[in-house]
């Protein structure tokens, strides 16, 4: 709107003038004071390895505007080891059950593997063996657990036992449920109506049929082979 | 625009004269309290990915823990705070890797200037003095953690609820958890280098897959367990390695013209 005379557009071009000089003054003072300065974070000299060269202490008297660089990642730990939970569970099952026998007594896909509804029992290292009708398999891993009930003195008694714990010795088949169960869990059967009550009797003739058929065994073996004699019956049990 | 008798006398607001004692609120001032305490840490922590939780049992007692798995993912000294710069002594440790195209440009500088990949997470890890610096660059493992030792965790717990405040008094369930959750004394059961693998054992706070930081435990003694490498150690080993680099450039650069 203003400025259009001619003395006060020669104001303005001093001015411009004065502003390009100022400007040209800073920058000389600017690259005066501009030296290679080398950054030191510790008081004295420092500690060994943290000296690094490394770019803040170069020349930035003529920085330039450049391309940053990108250092590439460090290797992943991840890439190596996808699933953790199962390398732990891996290297865990390797000693505590080296031959997999347990686990394949409770695989899904096995067969002859124990089902809910079979009479199971369970040997422990402490020696107090239990047994009794198996109402659930809870199967997570290193922690697959089953639930066992029984009838002691007349009164229902409930165990989980780990089925991979290194105080459990071995489990066994007793007997099998004749028709297949139609529920993963047989919490039904605590109730009156349905429970089987107490399993000692069928356990303790699993037991003697178990008793004789080893004894005949080892009896027959011991007519038959008497050179191979040593280690057979170590490795028997 | 008044007419002033005099000047007014100068006083000072702030109770500044000489040998007064130090002030409780000055960063140095809490610096000395926690050295007096004795809870720093003598070394840095490393940021951990929570993989889930499993049991670890020992094959002669038959005795069963229940352990945390955490995963640390390419863990690197990004950065170092210092007394004489900051006012305190702290490793910043990064974790995980990012798309440079996602980070934003000072921080891709900051990187850069420090010669390390851009990461996914930062994490600042306090230590007591300079002895437990270790340099920019170096590479902090699983087996920075020894077996037998106790550690502190820190994460963010699971969150329930959701959606807007709810006032206290309603009749509806608020907004809770979420929240930092500190666990102290969790035992080192076993470490993984390879894999990144540490095993604590009992829970850490929150989901699966957050992230958690893993530092030496704070109020515990050192226990009866091999005692780790010293930063100063790792460091002289580094730069040994660096010199080793360096040596061999010129070498190399003579063969290549001879």
């Amino acid at each position: 709107m203003a400025t259009s005379s001619k003395s006060m557009r020669s104001l303005s071009c001093w001015k411009q003038i004065l502003r390009q000089t100022r400007a040209v003054r800073q920058q000389q003072f600017r690259t005066l004071n501009t030296t290679p300065i080398s950054i030191s974070r510790f008081p004295g000299p420092p500690p060994p390895g943290l000296s690094r060269p490394r770019a803040s202490q170069q020349d930035v008297s003529n920085r330039q505007p450049k391309k940053m660089k990108v250092y590439p990642p460090p290797p992943s730990a991840r890439a190596v080891c996808k699933d953790p939970i199962a390398a732990v569970t891996e290297s865990q099952l390797g000693k505590l059950d080296p031959t997999r026998a347990r686990t394949r007594l409770f695989t899904r896909s096995n067969l002859d593997a124990a089902k809910v509804g079979d009479i199971l029992l369970v040997r422990t290292k402490n020696g107090d063996d239990f047994a009794g009708v198996c109402l659930n398999i809870r199967r997570s891993g290193i922690d697959t657990a089953i639930l066992l009930r029984n009838n002691l003195t007349r009164v229902g008694v409930e165990m989980w036992y780990k089925i991979y714990s290194p105080n459990v010795e071995g489990i066994e088949v007793v007997q099998r449920r004749e028709k297949r169960a139609r529920r993963a869990r047989l919490y039904y059967m605590r109730k009156p109506k349905h429970d089987v009550g107490s399993v000692e009797n069928i356990v303790r003739q699993y037991q003697r049929q178990r008793a004789m058929l080893r004894s005949a065994d080892v009896k027959s073996r011991d007519a038959n082979s008497t050179k191979k004699k040593n280690n057979k019956r170590g490795s028997n049990k | 625009m008044g007419i002033k008798a005099h000047t007014p006398p100068k006083t000072n607001r702030f109770n500044n004269r000489k040998n007064m004692p130090v002030l409780g609120a000055t960063q140095r001032a809490a610096f000395e309290r926690l050295i007096k305490a004795d809870v720093l840490p003598l070394r840095t922590g490393a940021l951990a990915i929570k993989r889930g939780m499993t049991a670890v049992y020992n094959p002669e007692s038959g005795e069963r823990i229940p352990c945390t798995v955490l995963q640390l993912e390419q863990n690197q000294v990004v950065h170092l705070k210092t007394m004489r710069t900051h006012g305190y002594f702290a490793v910043c440790i990064g974790a995980g890797e990012q798309n440079p195209k996602n980070v934003t440009k000072p921080q891709l500088g900051h990187f850069s200037l420090q010669g390390v990949s851009p990461k996914r997470h930062l994490q600042e890890f306090r230590v007591k003095d300079e002895k437990g610096l270790l340099a920019v660059g170096q590479r902090v493992t699983a087996d920075w953690f020894m077996v037998g030792q106790y550690v502190d965790t820190k994460a963010d717990c699971n969150g329930q609820g959701g959606g807007s405040r709810v006032y206290p008094g309603k009749k509806m369930a608020g907004r809770m958890g979420g929240q930092r959750v500190t666990v102290q004394n969790l035992k080192v059961l076993q470490t993984d280098g390879e894999r990144g693998l540490v095993l604590v054992s009992g829970a850490v706070a929150g989901p699966k897959g957050t992230i958690v930081m893993i530092q030496d435990a704070k109020k515990k003694p050192w226990p009866n367990v091999p005692l780790p490498p010293s930063p100063a150690e790792i460091n002289l080993e580094l730069r040994k390695e660096i010199d080793a680099k360096l040596g061999d450039a010129p070498k190399e650069a003579q063969k290549a013209e001879a």
